[in-house]
């Protein structure tokens, strides 16, 4: 029998994720992939994985999984209680398993999605190049869904490395239901008055209950558009524009009081006013944003937008040195 | 003759430190739509490492990047070099594409379902969608908002939102266009195959999800198929391309329920039809170069 | 005495649907495992349970509103 994993619970909403399905958005497919990159590609290199290899990304509440052979697991991100067979375990470090060993998440304390990787990787088969699973379409990972109870995912051939690797403290993210990110203003900013530019970096913004891998939609303010007569093509409320592509992390104003942050499975395009984009390492701030939670934007140049992006990997080369 | 649109200066934002958004023009035309090809054409051909994504939009264009690889800086210098490059369409330019058969019920009973579930989301609650958009474009009846829409083709202008949907704008002069605005606050639920508008545009939804468009029909037949187990769609998961002129024709439930079963059976091919489509000819002569299109489908 | 916290953040519902009674009331008994709410979030709706049996002392919720991960929902004793 080969290897694979027995999900015992699948928990709320689990999915198969690696870095993503890029290079097919002018298809309208959006690359999907983890969440928080970085928890993700900790978690691979934690279990001796190539940092793409598919792993498993949990939402809120954690599945249980049983393994069928020798192992080892990481998990990282969303802080909760893991425990193997009942007995707690360290996050942020890598434990070796057992045939039979069966482990399982608490609640969550703090983020939202702990990422679980195998030694071996998750072996779904690949769907135009990745396993990350696209729930909206319904492709990749393990059938193009969440886990659901009793699911059998396939593993890959295991690296047997030592158990006991840990990630250190300074190099793990915290994640506070307040959250500051970081954006580039701009797209069709120019659509909205001043006032309400001021207000959109200045308001403090609640996460509603409809965030997920596609968007994440917040309230806490109305924003206004400056009046004009709207171009041919764009539709007749203030809020429309010609249909145009959508950046991963752009943030759209429909309606102008309920701003919604597109995220991995987003949508490419469409005909809503843009006014900024979250800069690229920021993203994972919502893979971590629960809802409740409170955002605040600030604007921010590319060159720090340049200067984030080198401090990560600055920062994932000291745990590739640190792990090696 | 209509006139011919002079398109602004390109407008270049940074989406964060991954993505340029570049906007040929904030109105729709032909013109801003073919500029936008141009330049993303020759900035495919180049094959530069770095480039993730070259997305063509209706009248902008979209480019995702790895930033580690191509600064910032030089790929926004390169594409305002290459807009220079096209600031005039070349002469003689053709596109060398296929005309379409999409056979469309209109006014069928699972996007009127849909439609009433969000009344309150639409500008006009006391209206249907079709009641709306034919009252505020100047249509008699639904009926005759409907031959509209069905009479003339569709050229995509872009692919998105989700894989596979095709943005189309009508092969009409500006004047005969439609026009409707977008829901006031997007539905949760579309039927899949649903067709609809927004804006000039109109759309076929390849799957069941939220949408924000005026809903008018249903296709038969699919512009999506994950597992590619369709003729039609052998080489690629989704069926339309950009410049693609496809026909939304409007037909009786028999036909549609017909097409159906043979779309099921995994038997169904789309009518189509290699074409040169000269945007210059057909902005001399819209309604003659349609009927060219339709009639070559047709023959 | 014990209490039941969400385990998930969203909208917590007291009615299976709007026009349904209350999965439970106030001094109403429940069992370890009953259902006494649902949560929404993600346009999931995911079963409240009890973690424990007892009588339902108090809703420190209302029905309709927000909660957060780990907020007592309800007080049993």
């Amino acid at each position: 029998m080969s290897a694979q994993v027995r999900v015992v619970s699948g928990g709320l909403s689990t999915t198969v994720q690696d870095l993503g399905r890029t290079g097919r958005y002018a298809i309208g497919m959006p690359p999907s992939g983890a969440m928080d990159q970085y928890s993700f590609r900790v978690a691979n290199l934690l279990v001796g994985n190539p940092e793409g290899a598919a792993a498993l990304e949990a939402t809120y509440i954690g599945p249980s999984l049983e393994f069928t052979d020798d192992r080892l697991v990481a998990v990282t991100g969303g802080d909760a209680a893991v425990t193997l067979n009942g007995e707690p375990i360290p996050m942020w470090s890598s434990t070796q398993v057992r045939s039979g060993d069966v482990l399982a998440f608490g609640m969550i304390t703090s983020g939202a999605r702990p990422y679980i990787a195998v030694s071996g990787g998750i072996a779904v088969p690949e769907y135009l190049g990745s396993r990350s699973t696209y729930t909206l379409i319904g492709l990749g990972g393990h059938e193009g869904r969440t886990l659901a109870d009793g699911d059998v995912l396939p593993l890959g051939d295991g690296s047997t490395g030592e158990a006991g690797a840990v990630v250190p403290d300074e190099l793990v993210p915290q994640f506070p239901s307040d959250i500051d990110v970081r954006a580039v203003v701009g797209l069709c900013s120019y659509r909205l008055t001043e006032a309400a530019l001021e207000s959109f970096l200045s308001t403090p913004w609640r996460i509603t209950k409809d965030a997920d891998r596609v968007g994440y939609r917040l309230r806490g303010g109305t924003l206004d558009f400056v009046e004009r007569e709207q171009p041919f093509g764009a539709g007749s409320d203030p809020a429309n524009v010609v249909d145009l592509g959508y950046p991963l992390g752009s943030i759209q104003v429909p309606g102008g009081d309920e701003p919604i942050v597109l995220l991995g499975d987003a949508v490419t395009g469409g005909g809503y006013v843009t006014i900024a984009t979250v800069i690229s390492v920021d993203r994972d701030l919502f893979g971590q944003a629960k809802t409740g939670d409170t955002i605040r934007f600030r604007d921010v140049g590319i060159d720090e937008a340049l200067a984030a992006r080198a401090d990560r990997n600055r920062r994932l080369d000291r745990i590739r040195s640190a792990l090696a | 003759m209509s006139q011919p649109v002079q398109l602004p200066p390109a407008r270049y934002e940074h989406g964060g430190d991954e993505f340029i958004f570049v906007e040929i023009a904030e109105e729709m035309s032909m013109e801003a739509n073919i500029k936008a090809t141009l330049i993303t054409q020759e900035l495919e051909s180049r094959q530069m490492s770095g480039l993730v994504d070259i997305c063509p939009s209706n009248a902008s264009y979209l480019v995702r990047f790895d930033p580690d690889v191509i600064p910032p800086a030089d790929l926004m210098a390169l594409l305002k070099d290459l807009e220079g490059r096209f600031q005039e369409v070349p002469e003689g330019f053709t596109l060398q594409t296929r005309v379409v058969d999409v056979p469309v019920l209109y006014n069928d009973p699972w996007t009127h379902e849909a439609m009433m579930r969000f009344r309150d989301r639409h500008q006009d609650p006391e209206s249907t969608d079709l009641e709306y958009g034919a009252r505020t474009n100047g249509f008699d009846s639904v009926e005759a908002f409907i031959e509209h829409l069905a009479g003339n083709p569709w050229i995509v202008t872009m692919l998105g939102f989700v894989p596979g949907l095709p943005f189309c704008y009508q092969l009409e002069p500006r004047e005969r266009q439609v026009q409707v605005p977008k829901y006031v606050r997007p539905r949760t639920f579309t039927p899949e195959r649903a067709f609809g508008i927004g804006g000039a545009f109109s759309v076929v939804y390849p799957v069941q999800g939220a949408g924000g468009y005026q809903l008018y029909g249903m296709s038969a037949t699919p512009v999506l198929n994950v597992r590619q187990d369709h003729p039609d769609f052998a080489h690629s998961i989704v069926f339309p391309g950009a410049g693609d002129i496809l026909r939304y024709r409007s037909v009786d439930r028999t036909e549609f329920d017909d097409t159906r079963r043979e779309v099921e059976a995994g038997t169904f091919r789309y009518r189509q039809h290699d074409v040169e489509f000269s945007p210059a000819a057909f902005l001399d002569d819209p309604q003659g170069v349609n009927d060219r299109l339709l009639e070559v489908l047709y023959r | 005495m014990p209490t039941i916290p969400s385990p998930l953040p969203g909208v917590f519902y007291r009615r299976p649907a709007p026009d349904q009674d209350p999965y439970v009331n106030e001094g109403d008994q429940v069992t370890e495992g009953q259902t006494i709410g649902l949560i929404e979030v993600m346009k999931n709706f995911s079963e409240l349970k009890a973690t424990a049996g007892g009588t339902v002392k108090e809703f420190l919720v209302e029905d309709e509103s927000d909660v957060s991960v780990g907020q007592d929902v309800a007080v049993l004793e």
